[in-house]
C-alpha cells in the first residue's frame, strides 16, 4: 500500500494531536509538589507536548491554506478578554520560572473582529517560543497600531537572529530551524484577515528582546 | 499611548452551585473533562457518552452547562445533538452548551452553524483557558437574562426592548444583543427591520451570520436575486457554512430551480452528511425531480444519521422504500422494512407504512393477490393513527386505484386534498395518480371539490377580518378546522384571527382556550414551524392585555 495520500497524512496529524491532547490533560492533573526534582521535568513535559500539539495544528492549517482552505471565520470578540486568556495560559506554562505581565492600551475597543481560534493558535506559538528563549519575563500587550488591534508579545531573550528579522519584514523564513514554521504560519494567519482590503501584518523586531507584534485590521 | 495593567478576574462564578453534564464517547476524555471541572468547584457533574443517554439526563435534570464533543462515535454529533435539545426545547437558553471539537473542519462547521453553542473549543485546550470561556460565557448568561426570560415566555416584543437596553448600556455586549435581536425580527416576520438591522451589522463587519441573517430576511421580503447573490458570496468566504446552502436551496426553489436547489443541498451534505433535515429535504427535491438514484442515497442518509432522533419518523421508511420501488428494487425495499421489523412494529404509523410498502412492492412484483392483502391490512390499520403522513395517504390511493377500488382511493385524495388546499405538489401527485389509472377527469372533480370548500371559507373569512369583522371571519375558519384538520394554514389563520377577535371584541375564554388548542395542535404538527413563535408571542400579548397569567407552555 502506498501512503501518497495528503488526506491520509492530514488524518495521521489529526489523531496525533489529539493523543498528545489527552496527554497533556493528564500531565495536567499531576500536582505540583514544590520540589525542583518533580516540578521541572514536569514543566518541560508539559511545554513540549503544547509545543509538539502546536506544531501538528500549524502543519495542519498549512496544509490546508495550501489547497486553499483557510477562511478565517471573524466574528466579534472583546480583546481584553483574549489578553486574559493568553496571560493565564502563559502563566500556567511559566510557573515560577519567568514573570508574566499583561498590558493593555486604553484606545483599545470593547469588540474587535478576528477569527478567535487562529489568532490565538498565531499568540500561543509566538507565547512559546517566548517561554523557551526568555530570561525571565514575558509581557504580552494589547493596544492599537496604526489603526489595527496589535497583539504584542515580547521578552527579554537575546532577540530573533538576523534571517527572522529578515522573515518579520518579508522575507523568507525557510530553513531557520523550528521557528519557521511557527512564523510563517503567524503570517498566513495574520495575512488571512482582511478588512475592506487592509491585511494584517506580522511585525518582528528586538528591542529589549525579541517583539513579536500581531496586527488585525 | 498610553499602557495599564488590566484587572485580574472581575468577576467570578460561584461554581458551586453549578450542575455540569460532560458528553465524550470517550471513557478518558470524560473524566479528564470532569477532573478539569471539579477543579473549578463544580460537585454535581454527570456524565454521558451518547446523544441517547443525554436526551434522558436532561430530561430529568436541569444543567446550568453542557460540555459537550462534536464527535460521538456512531449516530449523531453534538452538533445535531445541540438542535435536537433546542428543538425540543430540552434545554433553556440560560444553560450554557459548549462543543469541544478536534477536527479542523467541523471546528468551523461548529462555528458557523445556525444554531451556534455558546462556544466552542478546540482540542487540545488548557484548563485555563476553559475557565476563561466558561467565565466570559456565564457573564454573558447573566447579562442576557431578561432578554431569555421574555423569549422563553414568547413575549418577543418585551424581548426585542431587552436587546435594545443592552445594545445601549453594554458595549461588550454590542454584537451579541445585534445577533439576538436580528433573529427575533426574522422569527416576527419583521423582514425589514432584521434587514437594516444585518446592514448595520455588515458595516460594522462582513461577519458571516449576519450576512446569512441578511440574505434571509432578503429572502422573505422576496428579493431573492439579492439574496442568491449574497450567498454566493458568502459560501465564497466561508464555505464551512452550511445553513447557506440549506438558505440558498430554499431561495432557488422559490424561483421554481429545483435542480439548483439539489445542487446546494448536495454541497450541503457534502460538507455535513449528519443533519437529517438536510438528507430529508435532498430526499424529497431529487424525488420530485426522478433523480431516484439521489433520493435513495439522502432517504438512506436520513435513517443511517437520524438513528433515534426526532426528527426521524416511521414515513422517512416510507420515502426510502418508496424510491426503492420507484427504482424497481423491490428486494431493497422488503429488506429495509425487514430489517427495520421491531422499531416500526412498535407504534401504529410504522405498521402502517410497512403495510402499505408491502402492497407497493408486491404490485411491482407482479403479485395482485399478496399486494390486496397488505392493502388490506393497511386500510384497517389506518383507523388506529390519528395522523398519516400524506405521501403514504397517496400511496394507499394508489394502490386502491391498481385494484379498482375506486371509491375508496377518492376518499382518501380528498381527504390528503382538504388538508392540503394549498400544496401544489401534493395535489399535483394525486393528479398524477388519477392520470396514471385514466382517470383524469374524475380526478380534477375529487380534486376541485375537496379544496373548493376550505379554499371559499378561508378566502372568506380574509375578505371579512379585513373590512374589521372578525367574528364572522373566525367562525368561518372554525367550520375550514373541522373540515381540515391538519391543514395547518388554516389552523394558524383561525389563530391569528381568533387573536384579532380578542383584541377587539374583548374577552372570550372559550376563544382562548379554543385558540390555545389549536396552537398545540400545529405545534404537534408542525414543530418548529416560521410562523409559531410569532403566534405564541401575539397569543401571549393578548393574555397580558386581558391581565390572564398562564405558565407559558
Amino acid at each position: 500500500m502506498k501512503f501518497d495520500n495528503l488526506d491520509l497524512y492530514a488524518a495521521l496529524m489529526h489523531e496525533l494531536k489529539n493523543n498528545l491532547g489527552l496527554l497533556i490533560m493528564t500531565l495536567d492533573t499531576i500536582p505540583v509538589q514544590g520540589h525542583p526534582d518533580h516540578d521541572q521535568p514536569l514543566d518541560e513535559a508539559r511545554l513540549l507536548s503544547q509545543r509538539s500539539v502546536e506544531r501538528l495544528q500549524q502543519a495542519l492549517l498549512i496544509y490546508k491554506a495550501d489547497s486553499g482552505e483557510l477562511h478565517p471565520v471573524v466574528d466579534a470578540y472583546a480583546p481584553v478578554e483574549m489578553l486574559r486568556e493568553l496571560r493565564d495560559t502563559a502563566q500556567s506554562l511559566a510557573r515560577d520560572r519567568l514573570h508574566v505581565d499583561t498590558l493593555v492600551g486604553d484606545q483599545v475597543p470593547t469588540l474587535w473582529f478576528f477569527d478567535r481560534s487562529l489568532v490565538e493558535m498565531a499568540l500561543i506559538n509566538a507565547i512559546h517560543n517566548s517561554l523557551a528563549h526568555s530570561r525571565s519575563r514575558l509581557r504580552i500587550e494589547a493596544d492599537m497600531v496604526d489603526g489595527c488591534l496589535a497583539y504584542t508579545v515580547r521578552d527579554d531573550s537575546a532577540g530573533y537572529p538576523d534571517h527572522i528579522l529578515a522573515y518579520g519584514s518579508g522575507g523568507s523564513g525557510h530553513g531557520s530551524a523550528g521557528t519557521g514554521l511557527g512564523l510563517r504560519f503567524a503570517r498566513l494567519i495574520a495575512e488571512a484577515h482582511d478588512n475592506n482590503g487592509r491585511h494584517g501584518e506580522l511585525r518582528l523586531f528586538n528591542e529589549e528582546g525579541a517583539v513579536f507584534r500581531f496586527l488585525l485590521p | 499611548m498610553s499602557l495599564k495593567a488590566i484587572k485580574g478576574d472581575e468577576h467570578t462564578i460561584n461554581y458551586g452551585t453549578l450542575r455540569a453534564l460532560v458528553v465524550d464517547d470517550y471513557p478518558g476524555m470524560r473524566s479528564a473533562l470532569k477532573l478539569t471541572l471539579s477543579n473549578f468547584g463544580i460537585s454535581r457533574i454527570d456524565l454521558a457518552g451518547s446523544a441517547a443517554e443525554v436526551i434522558f439526563k436532561v430530561g430529568n435534570n436541569h444543567y446550568d452547562l453542557i460540555l459537550c464533543d462534536f464527535n460521538l462515535g456512531e449516530g449523531r454529533d453534538g452538533q445535531q445533538l445541540l438542535e435536537e435539545l433546542r428543538h425540543r426545547g430540552l434545554i433553556k437558553l440560560e444553560t450554557v452548551f459548549v462543543m469541544v471539537t478536534a477536527e479542523s473542519v467541523y471546528e468551523k462547521v461548529v462555528a458557523t452553524a445556525e444554531l451556534a453553542p455558546d462556544d466552542y473549543m478546540i482540542k487540545p485546550f488548557s484548563a485555563e483557558v476553559m475557565r476563561n470561556r466558561l467565565e466570559t460565557i456565564l457573564m454573558r448568561k447573566l447579562a442576557f437574562a431578561k432578554v431569555y426570560q421574555h423569549f422563553e415566555a414568547h413575549e418577543l416584543d418585551l424581548a426585542l426592548l431587552a436587546c435594545d437596553a443592552l445594545i445601549r448600556d453594554y458595549p461588550r455586549y454590542l454584537v451579541d444583543a445585534l445577533r439576538f435581536k436580528g433573529e427575533v425580527l426574522n422569527t416576527m416576520g419583521r423582514f425589514d427591520e432584521a434587514e437594516a438591522l444585518y446592514r448595520q451589522v455588515i458595516s460594522l463587519r462582513a461577519i458571516p451570520w449576519a450576512r446569512l441573517g441578511l440574505a434571509k430576511a432578503l429572502h422573505h421580503q422576496k428579493k431573492d436575486e439579492e439574496a442568491e447573490e449574497l450567498l454566493h458570496d458568502v459560501m465564497e468566504k466561508t464555505p464551512e457554512m452550511v445553513s447557506a446552502y440549506d438558505l440558498l436551496a430554499e431561495v432557488r426553489l422559490n424561483q421554481n430551480d429545483s435542480a439548483g436547489a439539489q445542487e446546494a443541498l448536495l454541497k450541503g451534505v457534502s460538507i455535513s452528511a449528519k443533519t437529517v433535515r438536510r438528507q430529508q429535504k435532498l430526499g424529497d427535491i431529487a424525488h420530485e425531480r426522478g433523480d431516484l438514484d439521489i433520493a435513495r442515497n439522502a432517504y438512506s442518509a436520513v435513517l443511517e444519521k437520524g438513528q433515534h432522533s426526532v426528527f426521524v419518523s416511521p414515513a422517512d421508511f416510507g420515502n426510502l422504500c418508496r424510491v426503492q420501488v420507484d427504482q424497481g428494487d423491490v428486494g431493497a425495499a422488503m429488506d429495509t422494512l425487514k430489517r427495520n421489523r421491531s422499531l416500526l412494529g412498535s407504534s401504529p404509523e410504522g405498521q402502517l407504512v410497512s403495510a402499505v410498502v408491502q402492497s407497493l412492492a408486491h404490485t411491482k412484483a407482479g403479485k395482485p393477490e399478496e399486494a390486496k392483502k397488505a392493502l388490506e391490512e393497511a386500510n384497517r390499520l389506518r383507523r388506529g393513527v390519528q395522523r398519516i403522513d400524506e405521501r403514504i395517504m397517496l400511496d394507499m390511493a394508489g394502490a386502491f386505484m391498481t385494484h379498482g377500488q375506486h371509491a375508496e382511493a377518492d376518499a382518501i385524495v380528498s381527504e390528503v386534498a382538504r388538508n392540503a388546499h394549498d400544496s401544489e405538489t401534493l395535489l399535483a401527485k394525486a393528479r398524477k395518480l388519477y392520470e396514471e389509472s385514466g382517470r383524469g377527469e374524475a380526478g380534477n372533480k375529487v380534486l376541485s371539490e375537496a379544496t373548493a370548500d376550505v379554499r371559499k371559507l378561508n378566502n372568506d373569512s380574509v375578505i371579512l377580518a379585513h373590512k374589521g369583522d372578525y367574528k364572522g371571519a373566525s367562525e368561518k375558519l372554525l367550520t375550514a378546522c373541522r373540515v381540515a384538520p391538519f391543514n395547518t394554514r388554516i389552523l394558524m389563520n383561525t389563530i391569528w384571527v381568533l387573536i384579532k377577535r380578542l383584541h377587539s371584541d374583548g374577552m372570550d375564554h372559550e376563544l382562548l382556550d379554543e385558540a390555545i388548542r389549536l396552537l398545540g395542535e400545529v405545534e404537534k404538527q408542525s414543530p418548529g414551524h416560521a410562523r409559531l413563535v410569532d403566534l405564541k408571542s401575539k397569543l401571549r400579548d393578548v393574555e397580558h392585555h386581558f391581565g390572564i397569567r398562564r405558565k407559558a407552555p
